[in-house]
């Protein structure tokens, strides 16, 4: 009985006050456009070595899975963190382990980490963002520590 | 009256089950769980340092507690009748399972009660899903060995 009751007044409102329903749909409406975001660069790049970054950009460019990628040079660490296109991400592992070879080719000498983690991405533009040459280091093998945990 | 016309009479009478309609609702239901254990999973990856792999785990963990609390106070059941396997399928759902038996069996006390019976509807869970996993690797692996797929 106190449902029966509870439903009518709530129709009654809803009836009465054709406003609210009009702004429900604006709401939605807007709602829908904060979907829209601006244009990011696709590819963000820092370089604290000698080494040219050109070779990775190029080679990650080509891929055309990758939406976004961050490429972090320091010291002897090149650490790339990607993020795939979303159908490709069922198999983001094996294209992450494709580009980790590419790189490793390319780049002989330096310690290659690449991820396609979020998080990796998250917190490698972190580290470009705030470019702090002493904490870069620590933060770097945090970073790599991250990369290994499994479960 | 004979077996096949009481049978007939009955299939005459009882109201279709309405299918669709009820696909929808379990899609909804299901969609919605894992809308939310998703929006968990993004919240523990940001302000804590866990990365896509690692934080599932606490999530699980969010999400059974969650359901631990809404099948203790007797809302789960609500959202059972209204989605069926939307709610049923997802962890929340095993959840509510194991849970409702505890509850159920508390007053035959602990060992014997609680401890005998709480997986007496998650047992067939896991004794079918085992089972079905080990039918699926057996394929996978007969298919690997005749070089139809890769590992």
């Amino acid at each position: 009985m106190n449902k029966v009751r509870r439903k009518k007044t709530y129709c009654g409102k809803l009836e009465g006050f054709p406003i609210q329903k009009h702004l429900m749909i604006y709401m939605m409406f807007i709602l829908l456009l904060t979907g829209c975001t601006a244009q990011e660069d696709r590819i963000r790049m820092k370089n604290n070595t000698g080494e040219k970054e050109a070779k990775a950009e190029e080679l990650i460019s080509t891929h055309e899975d990758v939406k976004k990628a961050v490429i972090l040079l320091n010291d002897n660490d090149l650490l790339v963190a990607l993020r795939m296109k979303t159908f490709s991400r069922f198999n983001k592992r094996k294209i992450g382990k494709k580009i980790e070879k590419e790189l490793k080719k390319s780049y002989p000498d330096m310690t290659v980490t690449v991820s396609v983690d979020n998080k990796i991405l998250l917190e490698t533009t972190k580290i470009i963002n705030e470019n702090i040459q002493e904490t870069n280091d620590k933060k770097i093998k945090k970073l790599k520590s991250l990369i290994k945990e499994e479960t | 009256m004979d077996k096949k016309k009481y049978g007939a009479l009955e299939q005459k009478i009882s109201p279709k089950t309405p299918l669709l309609k009820n696909c929808l609702k379990a899609f909804v239901t299901g969609g919605v769980i894992c809308l939310i254990a998703q929006i968990i999973s993004l919240f523990y990856m940001t302000y804590f340092d866990f990365t896509e792999r690692t934080a599932s785990n606490p999530t699980i963990a969010t999400m059974i507690f969650i359901s631990m609390l809404l099948t203790g106070f007797g809302f789960y059941k609500k959202i059972g009748q209204f989605g069926g396997a939307g709610s049923a399928v997802p962890i929340t759902g095993f959840g509510n399972a194991v849970i409702s038996a505890a509850i159920e069996h508390k007053t035959e006390g602990y060992v014997l009660g609680v401890g005998g019976n709480i997986f007496k509807l998650a047992g067939s869970v896991i004794v079918f899903g085992v089972f079905s996993a080990f039918v699926v690797a057996l394929v996978k692996t007969i298919l690997v060995k005749l070089g139809v797929v890769g590992w």
